[in-house]
Order: structure tokens, then sequence, then C-alpha cells
């Protein structure tokens, strides 16, 4: 099948791209694995224009809701976008005029292409941490936290994300421990930090990092070593999420476009240009400064109307 | 019937349930936030703790396991 545009990546700036690209009349095809992207873990979402204090799911659907307006099916014709669910795109190929992306059953072609296909979350690298995900590891608070009624948890990582993981989880554990390898709490929201200085369940273990997880069939401790008193200090506890941040879905991309030591993809951030003429990227993919929904959908706009120049002249 | 056991904010458990009534499959769905006995009886049945997890006629599936869901459905996916 041919396209003027493909977007990978149905998160803030795919969907962003694909609105865009939709209303410029140019024939879209948009590849997602699961329309959100990384959004659809935010417990809470509340610097985001026009949506105060929204769950991440929620505003997942209204920006769903707002794309399917311009789906080739909703549209009756009017718009040329068509929109492909639950699609992982293994690799791109450039085939003389086209790209052409390879899915796991289908090979879609392009005359150009937006990547915009997000970060994935960091595993823990330590003993035990293979062993027992999913048995008291936990990466989605907004999935699993109420399974951890009652109970004593650690949260790893002290930035937004494990901030907010253990702000959830307070309506729920009995006691949570929060990691944080440095000093102080990192992120942007400093209400959230004195909440969670304040709150009698949480205890911020500074400058800590996990060195080992123990259990049998789950997990039943962990242990911790703190950077300044150079202890190893054991806790005994029954759950723990992880927020330890993330890298860039760019593997599959297989080194076709620049990116940079940690493998983002180089972009320019007027236009979206990659190292590629007619590939463009958006979002949290690229070397962009800051990682915000906000910021990814104005630059899924923007590749776009460079795609829709880029184009123009083909 | 098919059995669900998921958490009203998981995201892939309510994809998961969209994708079976987009498809026509009756399913019960049971809050285990809400049901302490309900979580135990889905973490001895996975022997592990994350939603969703199905239960097609006693065969567990962990996750939106797409492809292994609509075989057992015995339906196209």
């Amino acid at each position: 099948m041919n396209y003027e545009l493909i977007i990978i990546g149905g998160g803030p700036a795919g969907m962003s791209a694909a609105i865009y690209a939709a209303r410029k009349k140019i024939r879209t095809l948009l590849l997602s694995t699961n329309l959100g992207g990384q959004m659809l873990e935010s417990y809470q979402v509340d610097n985001y224009l026009g949506a105060p204090k929204t769950p991440g799911l929620e505003l997942v659907n209204k920006f769903i809701g707002h794309l399917k307006n311009f789906e080739k099916t909703a549209s009756a014709g009017a718009f040329d976008l068509e929109i492909k669910e639950g699609v992982a795109v293994k690799n791109i190929k450039q085939a003389g005029p086209v790209f052409q992306i390879h899915t796991t059953n289908d090979i879609f072609e392009g005359k150009a292409v937006i990547i915009a296909t997000g970060k994935t979350e960091r595993k823990l690298e330590i003993p035990g941490a293979k062993e027992f995900e999913g048995k008291g590891i936990s990466y989605c608070a907004t999935c699993d936290a109420p399974l951890f009624r009652d109970k004593i948890v650690a949260v790893i990582g002290g930035g937004d994300a494990g901030q907010d993981t253990a702000w959830q989880l307070t309506s729920y554990a009995t006691k949570i421990y929060l990691l944080n390898r440095y000093q102080d709490l990192k992120g942007d929201d400093k209400d959230l930090q004195e909440r969670l200085k304040k709150e009698a369940k949480i205890e911020i273990l500074s400058e800590t990092e996990p060195i080992k997880i123990l259990g049998d069939k789950f997990v039943s401790g962990l242990v911790y070593k703190n950077f300044r008193s150079k202890e190893e200090i054991q806790v005994a506890i029954n759950g723990i999420f992880v927020e330890i941040g993330s890298t860039p879905a760019s593997l599959f991309l297989d080194q076709m476009l620049r990116c940079n030591n940690k493998e983002e993809i180089i972009t320019d951030h007027n236009t979206g240009v990659t190292s590629v003429p007619g590939i463009f990227a958006a979002g949290d993919v690229t070397d962009s400064a800051e990682k915000q929904i906000i910021i990814a959908a104005g630059e899924g706009a923007k590749a776009t109307l460079a795609a829709y120049n880029y184009l123009k002249n083909k | 019937m098919m059995k669900i056991y998921s958490t009203p904010t998981c995201p892939y458990c309510i994809t998961l349930k969209k994708f079976l009534k987009e498809k026509g499959i009756e399913f019960n769905d049971i809050d285990v936030s809400a049901d302490g006995k309900a979580a135990e009886e889905m973490i001895a049945k996975s022997g592990q703790m994350g939603v969703p997890v199905s239960d097609i006629d006693g065969q567990i599936v962990i996750g939106f396991d797409k492809e292994k869901i609509c075989k057992l459905l015995k339906i196209e996916c």
C-alpha cells in the first residue's frame, strides 16, 4: 500500500502530526502499537493546556477522539488518514524515492516518514530484577498499585514518575520507601514534592540505590546501599515499583538516522528534519531538550508542516 | 464465560476490554482493586501480580497478549 506520509508512533507527537497531515489532505498512514504511548501510564497530567488534573488515560481518550474525527472512514473520505493500531514497526528501508516500512506482517510504502516512537522504560538490572518481574516488581503503578493494598512497597526512582508513583501508592500501601539516588528530589512538581515529604507513610531514602531483590515465589525484601554511609540495609517489602527513566525507541532504525550518544534522533527543532531527507522526527525519541506531552504535540505539528513542504517539492 | 481480572485505572485492561467488546466477546470483569479474594485468586491462577489476567476456560493469559487471546478464543485478531 502506498502513502504520501507514514507516521510511526501514536503518542501525542504522532497523533498531533496525524491531525495536521489529515487537515493538509496528505494521504497518511499512522502506525501505532498503543495509541497514547507513554501517557497511558500517567496517573495525572496537570500541565497540558486545557486539561487540569486529568488522568493520563482520560487525556489520551480525548486525543484519540479528536484524532479519529479525521479518519477516512469517519469523515466520509473528507480526510485521507488511515490508522492501524497494535502494529509494531520492525525497520525502515529506503527504496529509491520511497521508504518501505516493515511491520510484523506487512510492508507499507511512503514518500515521507515521521518517526514519533517516544521512549521505552528502563528496566532494573540487579539480582532478582528479572526473576521477580510481575512477582512483586511492577513498572506500572496505574495498573498494579491496587494489588498492594495494606502492603509495604518500595519505589525506585526519585524523579517525576517515581514521585507520581509514590503518591498513587499512598491510597493503597501502608508504607512506601522512595529510593532516590540524589540528595534532593528532582522534577518540576514542587507541590507534589512537598506533599510527599509531609506524608507519614512515605520514607524518602536519599542517596541510595537498590542492590538486590529478595524473595521466594514473590518479592519479600530489598537490599539497598546508602552512598554516603556506604551501609547496605535490608528492608522487608512486598512490592517494588520501578521508575528509573527511559531510553529512546530508536533501535528499530538500525542506525539509518544520526543519533546522539543517548540514542536520541538528532533533529532540527525548527522542522523535525533528520539526517535523511524525507524522514522527520518528533517528540521524546528526538534530542529535544525537554520531554513533555505539550512539547511532543508541538513537534508533531512542526514535522508534518515540514513534511508537507517536502512532499510539495517532490 | 471468559474472566478478566483488572484494575480500573490500568490502561492495558481497558484496551483489552475494548478489543473484546469490538469482537462481540462476552466476559466477566473482576475488579481486583475492590475484591481482595479475587486478587488472591488471580495471583494463584497466574503466579504473578500484574493485570490484566484473562482466564479463558482455565487457560491463563497474562497482559494483553492479543495473539494468544485470539488463538484461545478461536477468533481473527
